[in-house]
């Protein structure tokens, strides 16, 4: 007889699938924990081992030849803590507006009937598959123009209307909205804005965080348009403040590494605080929608 | 108060208002000005010309162009045969109710995807340097035939590339195939199990069918994410504006970049990245057909 | 409804609000006076010590020093000059950076002209005359420069004195190769060498073009006009190619200012280092392991009698059009690159010998230095100060740049592939392909409807 739909599989075959899951977890993890031991290892050491000097300590391991001095480095003489600031600065403001900018576009799109809708839907949606490189140089002439090239509006207001935003949010709410509470409220002599505030949020809030989370890391990671617009070094974020060490402390890997954790890290923090919303809303999208 | 049943006119406009506003700024207006670039030339600081069809005539006699075509093509094929079976692979692995610690493996896998290119780039430089990066100087003590001067960075651009992307991306993928895995439904296996059918049969003729939705959707995404490829390569070959040895990380992305920003030529550009977009267009609309085929 | 939203959203609401408040107090100060933009760490340390001594002297109008990397200042540099968004009232240009500033008619330089002033007070004779013609376009110059660059081979003495090797009978590259032979060896028993004579690989293009230019050729004419395909560049690339690949190989990368490059050396890959004066002074201060183990001697001549020196990097110092204080910024560019202070400075700090021809007088070129094995490096260096070649530059330096250097790669791939090593045997194959890197390049040029002649 074939073995029972539902039973547990051999356990060869269950010891080979964490086999291969332990090695791929390895592989995945490897780069950080390198990076983590390179930022704590002086200059010196950085070449010398693999992961942390060999000495006589505990585990082999030369503790006392490890320091903490790049980070001191990095929020002493560097303006790496300015560059924090303006990193949570730019991602929390840009998600937070541009969540709030899509969710109502998307809202007027998918619950009013108007003339004009399928024009402005289909405008919308079509610059998807406009690669986002071909904006980058009349952007900057826009912004150029309106006086705003290193100003932090310059880098924010272009990333308030994703039109991958407003399809996901256009989505959520075809899909989970009924028409009825809205009618039900506006009977009920509901403003159209406080509808839309207390009773259409509240029901999409698994994408509101989600698409939240999505942009916050997306902003914080995004490199290329802050190098263009933000070009103060007062102003810089995180992403453009830590290459930029790559030119002038070419020499000092652990430097460079360390400055890499500094930048991660909150992200990391902040995604390991939110996963669960953070991947079911990036699914939702496209496993249900 | 007011009771109405209906909205008035204007509400739909009042939600729209900010993202239309931005959006016709800082979207619209910028892209009808690329196609008005796209048929200027620009030398210099003050030096501005229409010079017609010119910028499109040259780039498709641009071997340049056709170099960073080339390499881009590449780049696309080794991530869609890289990026999507490893993804799946990992997801098939998790997706099994008797393995303990499934949410602790699609944490780890996941994490490489919340690090920024930026940060990417400047970690796996570092790791493919010759003799003192990590993994040539690792491979060398675990297999002292390894040349510990094998040049990754230097002679393997792409496969460098490829290995940086793969890394980055598959634990992201492999969410969207796990949450879809989940959503097959069990009796469909179980009843192909009672047919006698093989791992690789359920997979082919079940799971792979239920799943192929997403399938599409990760495949336009890994396709139409590729060919734009910019960043990684940009930053892996900083010192040479991302062209590389040889100009085997140059994309048309980092060509688009470098003729507008480092040359400063927004006309020869934006026609780059017009041909650009009619090839995203064009692969958008080929899978659209084909995924309804596959439909029908 | 409040209570409806995830601690995740909430986070990241209190992240926006605090953050702006933070940014709202914070504000950024708008810097008074001048701002000088430089792209290196010494340089700036030089400028703030002078900056120091003119701010005392010019409360008024006083400096600041901003320490940027090179592509930022390159990007903000373009935008400023394209689109007049508000850039340093001076600058510190690397000679990489220069050609696309030229771009143009002469007239939209966004420097200013220094060509008058030179003149004027006799200035110009007193600087080293080879190191103005990288900042110089038809006829007009846009910088002060900084210094000179010339080239000399440093070498492992240590090792060399330890096999025997006469140093004193190398005249010629191929006197260098021939005696320093036993030197590349394999050191750790896996039957590859692992030290190599010559730090260099094909894809180092800023060595090949030092050796090109030490050999009399170059990517352009003095008129600016490419000459990739140039006889002699053709037979410069054949003998580079014997060096980087195939069975006479004796070349292995580690010149990069990385911290890998510094290993390298370190542990002894590497014999010899194509080494301008500020890649000393940087070897003299990320390795002091090494001191006492180090030796300058000229570069070795293409041909007997040939040029013993070349030319690696350089910097200037220009003063933006947009700046409202340019006689101030000109009396300040002057303090900081013309006077003894920053000579002496610069040299026993960095150890770059200064372009003004007054100085070199000083006593401290002629001090032993005990890192170089008591050498008077700096004595060295300005001897072949006035034979540095002169360069050209062009809108078209990065296109012409990756030209040559894809045709160098390729030759050294066509090398490995026949097994040569002897460099007349690549000559045609070299010619070939710089025929071909010239025709992209001038297909490039001719894109320009702004270069075209004009049609009859």
């Amino acid at each position: 007889m074939s073995p029972r739909p539902g039973d547990r599989a051999s356990l060869t075959s269950r010891l080979l699938i964490y086999g291969l899951l332990v090695v791929f977890g390895l592989m995945t993890l490897l780069p950080f924990i390198w990076m983590l031991c390179a930022s704590i290892k002086t200059k010196g050491d950085f070449y010398t081992s693999q992961f942390l000097p060999p000495g006589h300590g505990f585990l082999g391991v030369a503790w006392d030849r490890l320091t903490l001095s790049q980070f001191a480095q990095l929020f002493r003489d560097l303006p790496v803590a300015r560059a924090m600031l303006n990193s949570v600065f730019l991602a929390s403001v840009c998600s937070v507006v541009a969540t709030l900018c899509c969710a109502a576009g998307g809202y007027g799109l998918a619950k009013f009937r108007f003339r004009g809708r399928e024009t402005v839907t289909s405008a919308i949606l079509g610059t998807v598959v406009v690669p986002t490189a071909l904006l980058l140089g009349p952007s900057f002439e826009t912004l150029f123009h309106l006086g705003l090239v290193d100003h932090y509006a310059g880098f924010i207001l272009p990333t308030l209307a994703p039109a991958f935003g407003l399809y996901l949010f256009r989505q959520a709410m075809v899909n989970s909205v009924p028409p009825d509470i809205i009618e039900a409220a506006r009977i009920d002599g509901c403003g159209e804005i406080r509808i839309f505030f207390q009773i259409v949020l509240p029901i999409i809030r698994p994408m509101l965080s989600a698409f939240l989370v999505i942009s916050f890391i997306g902003i914080w990671n995004n490199f290329i348009t802050p190098q263009i617009v933000l070009q103060s070094p007062e102003r810089y974020p995180l992403s453009v403040a830590i290459f930029s060490l790559r030119g002038l402390y070419g020499d000092d890997n652990s430097l460079i590494m360390a400055g890499t954790l500094v930048a991660i890290a909150p992200v990391m923090l902040l995604f390991l605080l939110l996963q669960r919303e953070f991947i079911s809303g990036l699914t939702s999208g496209a496993v249900k929608g | 108060m007011k009771a109405s049943r209906s909205f008035s006119e204007w509400t739909p406009w009042l939600f729209l208002a900010p993202y239309l506003l931005i959006f016709g700024t800082f979207v619209a207006w910028p892209l009808t000005r690329s196609l008005v670039l796209a048929f200027e030339q620009t030398y210099g600081p003050k030096t501005t010309a229409f010079v017609g069809l010119l910028n499109f005539q040259f780039v498709l006699h641009d071997p340049l162009f056709w170099t960073a075509v080339r390499n881009t093509v590449l780049f696309t094929l080794a991530a869609a045969v890289t990026q999507i079976p490893a993804a799946l692979g990992l997801a098939l692995l998790l997706n099994r109710p008797d393995i303990r610690g499934r949410r602790l493996f699609r944490l780890i896998f996941f994490t490489p995807s919340i690090v920024g290119l930026a940060f990417v780039a400047i970690i796996f430089t570092l790791l493919l340097e010759k003799r003192t990066g990590f993994v040539n100087s690792s491979l060398h003590s675990l297999f002292p035939v390894w040349d510990p001067d094998f040049p990754w960075l230097e002679s393997y651009v792409m496969p460098s590339l490829i290995a940086a992307a793969l890394w980055l991306s598959a634990g992201f993928y492999m969410v969207y195939f796990l949450a879809a895995l989940q959503n097959v439904p069990a009796e469909l296996i179980d009843a192909a199990h009672i047919d006698g059918a093989g791992p690789w049969q359920r997979f082919r003729h079940v799971t792979l069918p239920e799943i192929r939705p997403v399938l599409n959707i990760i495949t336009l995404l890994v396709v139409t994410g590729s060919l734009q490829l910019f960043e990684l390569p940009y930053l892996f070959y900083n010192d040479t504006a991302g062209n590389g040895p040889e100009n085997h990380a140059l994309t048309i992305v980092t060509y688009l970049y470098q003729t507008g920003f480092r040359t400063g030529d927004l006309g020869y550009a934006s026609a780059i990245g017009w041909v650009l977009t009619l090839v995203l267009v064009g692969f958008a609309l080929l899978q659209r057909r084909m995924t309804q085929r596959g439909e029908s | 409804m409040l209570r409806s939203f995830s601690p995740g959203v909430w986070l990241v609401l209190l992240l926006a609000l605090g953050s702006t408040l933070l940014i709202a107090f914070l504000p950024i100060a708008p810097r008074p006076g001048m701002d000088l933009w430089v792209f290196d760490r010494n340089h700036a340390e030089t400028a703030n010590l002078i900056a120091a001594d003119w701010n005392r002297a010019h409360p008024e109008i006083p400096v600041q020093v901003s320490l940027l990397a090179g592509g930022a200042i390159q990007a903000r540099m373009l935008s400023a000059f394209y689109s007049d968004t508000p850039v340093g009232d001076m600058i510190e240009v690397e000679r990489s950076m220069i050609g696309q500033i030229f771009a143009g008619p002469i007239e939209d330089v966004g420097f200013t002209d220094l060509t008058g002033r030179l003149n004027c007070g006799g200035l110009r004779d007193k600087i080293n005359a080879p190191s103005f013609s990288p900042w110089t376009r038809q006829g007009h110059v846009f910088g002060l420069p900084h210094d000179v660059h010339p080239v000399m081979l440093l070498y492992r003495s240590d090792l060399v004195e330890a096999a025997g090797i006469d140093v004193s009978q190398i005249e010629t590259w191929d006197d260098y190769f021939r005696l320093m032979r036993p030197l590349q060896v394999d050191l750790d028993g896996d039957g590859r060498p692992d030290r190599y004579l010559l730090a260099s690989s094909p894809t180092n293009l800023f060595n090949h073009e030092l050796l090109l230019m030490q050999a009399g050729g170059g990517f352009f004419d003095a008129n600016a006009r490419p000459t990739l395909n140039a006889p002699l560049n053709a037979r410069v690339i054949a003998r580079l190619a014997t060096w980087y690949a195939g069975p006479g190989r004796v070349t292995n990368e580690a010149t990069a200012g990385t911290a890998s490059a510094l290993r390298l050396i370190l542990d002894g890959y590497v014999v010899g280092i194509l080494c301008p004066d500020w890649m000393a002074g940087t070897l003299r201060t990320s390795l002091p392991e090494l001191a006492g183990k180090f030796k300058f001697m000229p570069l070795p001549a293409w041909e007997k009698g040939g040029r013993r020196t070349s030319v690696l990097g350089g910097t200037m110092l220009g003063i933006t059009k947009a700046s409202p204080h340019q006689e101030a910024a000109w009396a300040f560019a002057q303090q900081l690159y013309l006077s003894p202070t920053t000579a002496a400075r610069l040299f026993e700090h960095a150890l770059i010998v200064t372009p003004i021809k007054a100085n070199w007088s000083a006593a401290i070129y002629d001090r032993p230095d005990p890192y170089f094995s008591k050498q008077p490096v700096g004595r060295m260096f300005l001897n072949l100060a006035p034979d540095v070649p002169v360069r050209t530059s062009s809108p078209f330096y990065t296109q012409a740049q990756g030209a040559f250097n894809l045709a160098v790669i390729q030759l050294c791939h066509y090398t490995d592939a026949h097994h040569i090593s002897d460099p007349a045997l690549l000559v045609p194959e070299a010619q070939r392909l710089l025929d071909g890197a010239q025709a992209e390049l001038l297909r490039l040029i001719h894109r320009n409807i702004f270069l075209r002649p004009a049609s009859p």
